[in-house]
């Protein structure tokens, strides 16, 4: 299971990454999470939208209504050239928190100590 | 069975529940609970189960909810990028049209707003030009704040008395017995002079005499000459630029020689520039002050320190007290005279205008009480101004609601439209302004003239008070736009637009008592100028006691006085004169005192001052003083001259003595003389002063003044025939003569200033008023207009509804009363006690500034009831 701040922390980014693989919508963002994770993040479906809204006025990311195949209207998102940078820099935060844990977490040298 | 369409619906009910779902979002989960479903039925559950799936799977409302309401939180502080800026310059040019649009379409209310705050505006940079200019005093010299006068405190021997003249020898005794004294000066005149050059010659009363520290202390700069040098030689005259070119013309004025009173010359040395006006100490020409001891008073009273006629100036060292310097200065005249009691104190210079209210001090200075009360009158008249200003333009507010509704439609904010009208009612103080400017450049001189001042306008040298009085217009814009703006802006456009206007009762108290309160003040100046008028008429008109009719007075100084038994018997051939005689004061001003007089059975404690004057023989029959016995000076008695005394009635009621008084014994100084006559009591001071104890005595040495009393009949003729008389005695004195009727009104000269003063200000204070009244009368008119209109088809009359309307009006007239009587009777009971002699303040004076109150408010405010009454109420009623 992964704490609710990390939950919070991370949505942002995995959402801008799953866009920047081109435009989606809602649901099937959530289900991308779902088979990605496997399951070990646990967004409730409708929280989804507050975040996506608010990343819209944030400029992250751009919406479009659309008809899908189905036959059903859906808004669509795309992730905006700020959104780019916005996940770019991002990726490098989580990359230096991954690292840091890396280094604490594997045996240490024993000249270091 | 389960329906999904209908679960749909009371699902998006829920969702409906909250605000923040906005239909977009609704729209954007319900896709997302149909992908959700449709999986789940894949997935290979039941309709009604995949369904409640789903829901689950999409979560709670209230949660959602809640997180959309936090960026709605975000999106208000933030501005979405639709709203517009914060300034947009591209609507400024419709402000300003605007702006103007509104004055002009309102032509006679922008018209009232702006003459209003104008008015105010002027009277407010009058006061202040005024008040700048009584606090100036002295302070233009270097060493202001180093320079004290020093002064006499008598109050061992007089009850809180003071005088500001001391003794020839004080000025360089002081300088020599402390060290703190660095410079110290006389100043002071004796007599005016004649003064010629060449065929030109003038009566000088401006001619003064200094010592040579003068210059260096006071900062009456020099065109030429030095001022180190100056004023040592004792035959040296130092002329203003005007004194100089009204002499000289164009000609260098330097080592000129000119001719005092026919008889010694003095030379020309140094040119100063002009007095200016907020100087205390005056001159046209300066002369050192050895020469009016050579000339006029006699080297013997060098040393003479009772000789009390001059001022004394002191300079201290920089960042020295007075107050340490005045202990320093007890006892001290008792070196000189082991008898005096009197102490010494110091009176900075630049207290001397304002402050001082010692004896015998400079004429023509300023009272600090009149600057307090004028500021305050600046104030009030500002804020009054600035109240009516507003009221009007709220009045007014109705008209423009739509406006605002309209504004705020397509998208302006509050902040933006308080702006709006802020920028308008600055722009009308603008106008004001310049309004007031030129309004305030027409009525300096007249102002001048009352308040005996040489104000100039701010323009000519005053760029400084200028931004003030910029300032103040604009601040007068923002606060009283202050209410109209915040008024307007927070209209409500769904209600305007609709065409409920809602009313302003709320401050409608504030307003009341405002208008209130400006009425009082008007009342009270009403109540101020008829108490002041009817002072000075019964002043004027009083019975002195003597007669001061067709009298004329000269000067006779210098060698005059050695010809004035030839002039008279001269002007007495001439058969239009009835009387001549001289004097050492002006009867209408005797105050000299030769102290306590000596008289038969006097009990050694009794202290009685006396008041003196020396005269001529004839000086009774002159001014047909009544006596109630004993007789007049006469030549047939070869005593009189040396030991006959006319004591008045007070005196002998004073001293105790019983009839028969006359030859009773009394003297004064050395003089052991007696009592030949008893006159009637007169005013021979202003009414401001009891009748006191007052002996005359003929004393032909020290007389000053003739007096020459003729025929009503043809008294230009008459003066024309003793000019000619006057020209071909060839006494090388010019003829020039004053009424006694003159002098008389000069001495109630600062009465008739403050009586004018308080009359140009109730003027202008009932207008302001009458702007309030007119402004709130509109106001109320206007919120009324439907009532009137209801009123009006139900059968009322014209009539009926101005009473209706009127009768408010009148209930705050009669508020304003209340307060203003009280008020104005313990204010004006104050000023009239400082006359002995006064009118009483009588219940009429209040009813007829009551009346002229009501009248002014029945005019004022039935022009715009009469409006209301007569308008159509058809047309008052469709407006909804």
């Amino acid at each position: 299971m992964i704490s609710k701040t990390l939950m919070a922390a991370s949505t942002r980014p995995i959402i801008l990454a799953i866009l920047s693989r081109g435009e989606n919508y809602g649901y099937n963002i959530i289900q991308k999470v779902k088979d990605v994770t496997g399951g070990n993040l646990e967004w409730t479906d409708g929280m989804i939208y507050p975040v996506l809204q608010r990343m819209e006025m944030d400029n992250l990311i751009t919406s479009q209504w659309k008809l899908s195949g189905e036959n059903r209207p859906r808004r669509y998102y795309t992730i905006t050239e700020k959104g780019r940078k916005e996940l770019a820099s991002e990726l490098t935060g989580w990359r230096n928190v991954w690292q840091a844990l890396n280094r604490f977490m594997t045996p240490v040298p024993a000249e270091e100590q | 069975m389960f329906d999904l369409e209908k679960a749909i619906r009371e699902w998006k009910r829920d969702l409906q529940k909250h605000e923040v779902f906005e239909d977009g979002l609704i729209a954007d989960i319900e896709v997302h609970l149909r992908d959700a479903y449709d999986a789940q039925r894949k997935a290979g559950l039941e309709e009604e189960a995949a369904f409640r799936m789903a829901v689950t799977q999409v979560g709670k409302a209230d949660r959602i909810a809640s997180e959309f309401d936090k960026n709605r939180i975000v999106k208000l502080n933030r501005r979405s990028p639709l709203r517009p800026g914060r300034f947009m310059p591209a609507l400024v040019w419709n402000y300003i049209k605007t702006a103007l649009r509104v004055i002009r379409r309102q032509k006679i209310h922008s018209f009232i707003n702006i003459t209003g705050l104008a008015i105010g505006l002027t009277v407010c940079m009058l006061i202040v030009l005024w008040v700048a200019d009584e606090w100036s005093f002295d302070r233009f010299h270097a060493n202001a704040r180093q320079i004290n006068r020093v002064y006499r405190d008598e109050s061992a021997t007089n009850i809180d008395a003071t005088s500001a003249l001391t003794p020839p020898p004080m000025a360089a005794a002081l300088k020599s017995d402390f060290s703190e004294i660095i410079r110290s000066s006389r100043f002071g005149y004796w007599q005016i002079p004649l003064v010629a050059f060449r065929e030109k010659s003038f009566n000088e009363p401006g001619y003064r005499h200094a010592d040579p520290d003068f210059f260096t202390m006071f900062s009456f700069p020099l065109v030429k000459g030095d001022p180190e040098t100056l004023l040592t030689d004792p035959y040296s005259v130092v002329l203003t630029e005007t004194t100089a070119a009204k002499y000289f013309g164009e000609e260098d004025p330097m080592g000129k020689v000119l001719t005092v009173n026919n008889t010694f010359d003095v030379v020309v040395t140094g040119i100063a520039e002009d007095v200016p006006s907020n100087s205390t100490l005056e001159f046209d020409l300066l002369s050192p002050f050895d020469l009016l001891l050579k000339e006029y008073i006699g080297e013997d009273n060098r040393d003479n320190w009772g000789f009390n006629s001059f001022s004394t100036y002191v300079m201290l060292p920089q960042n020295s007290s007075g107050d340490d310097f005045n202990q320093k200065l007890k006892g001290y005249l008792q070196k000189f005279g082991s008898e005096d009691p009197d102490e010494l104190a110091l009176q900075p210079l630049t207290d001397i205008h304002l402050f001082s209210n010692l004896g015998h001090d400079l004429r023509n200075r300023g009272d600090i009480k009149y600057v307090w009360i004028f500021s305050i009158l600046a104030i009030f008249v500002l804020l009054i101004a600035g109240v009516n200003f507003m009221n009007l333009t709220t009045a007014r507010s109705a008209n423009r609601a739509k406006e605002v509704g309209l504004r705020k439609v397509v998208g302006a904010d509050r902040s933006q439209l308080i702006r709006q009208f802020f920028g308008e009612s600055v722009l009308m103080a603008l106008f004001a302004f310049i309004a007031a400017l030129f309004l305030l450049e027409i009525l300096i001189p007249f102002f001048n003239a009352i308040s005996g001042k040489h104000l100039s306008s701010p323009w000519q040298n005053n760029p400084l008070i200028l931004c003030g009085f910029l300032g103040m217009a604009v601040m007068a814009g923002i606060v009283s736009g202050s209410y109209p703006a915040l008024f307007l802006s927070s209209f409500r456009p769904i209600q305007i637009l609709k065409g409920n206007m809602r009313s302003a009762g709320a401050n409608s108290l504030f307003r009341k008592t405002l208008v209130i309160f400006q009425f009082s003040l008007s009342l009270f100046l009403i109540i101020g100028t008829i108490v002041i008028s009817r002072q000075l008429s019964y002043m004027r008109n009083i019975d002195l006691g003597f007669d001061r009719d067709h009298t004329i007075h000269l000067s006779i100084h210098g060698e005059l006085l050695e010809k004035y038994d030839a002039i008279r018997d001269r002007f007495l051939q001439n058969p239009e004169v009835l009387h001549v005689t001289a004097s050492m004061a002006l009867p209408t001003n005797i105050q000299s005192s030769p102290g306590t007089p000596e008289w038969e059975g006097k009990s050694p404690d009794t202290k009685m001052e006396i008041k003196a004057d020396f005269v001529d023989y004839d000086y009774i029959e002159t001014f047909g003083i009544p006596l109630v016995e004993g007789r007049s000076f006469s030549r047939s008695y070869a005593t009189d001259e040396e030991t006959a005394f006319i004591v008045n009635e007070e005196a002998v009621r004073r001293m105790g003595l019983q009839k028969p008084v006359v030859g009773k014994r009394f003297g004064f100084w050395d003089i052991d003389g007696q009592i030949i006559g008893v006159m009637k009591d007169a005013h021979f001071q202003s009414l401001q002063h009891k009748i006191e104890p007052l002996v005359f005595k003929i004393f032909r040495p020290w007389l000053r003044r003739m007096y020459v009393k003729i025929r009503s009949g043809n008294i230009s003729s008459t003066l024309r025939s003793l000019e000619k008389s006057w020209n071909q005695m060839n006494l090388g004195y010019p003829f020039e003569y004053r009424f006694l009727d003159e002098d008389f009104s000069d001495l109630y000269k600062a009465e008739a200033r403050l009586g004018s003063i308080f009359q140009s200000f109730a003027g202008l204070a009932v207008f302001i008023a009458c702007l309030g009244l007119f402004s709130l009368a509109a106001f109320i008119a206007e919120q009324r207009t439907k009532e009137i209109g209801i009123r009006k088809v139900l059968g009322s009359s014209t009539i009926g509804i101005i009473t209706l309307l009127n009768r408010e009006f009148l209930r705050w007239t009669a508020a304003a009363n209340l307060i203003a009587w009280p008020l104005a009777y313990f204010v004006m009971r104050r000023w009239i006690q400082k006359f002995a002699y006064r009118t009483n303040i009588t219940i009429e004076i209040f009813m007829l500034a009551a009346m002229i109150g009501l009248a002014v408010t029945l005019v004022t405010v039935s022009i715009q009831t009469l409006k209301a009454a007569m308008a159509n109420p058809a047309k008052s009623l469709k407006h909804e």
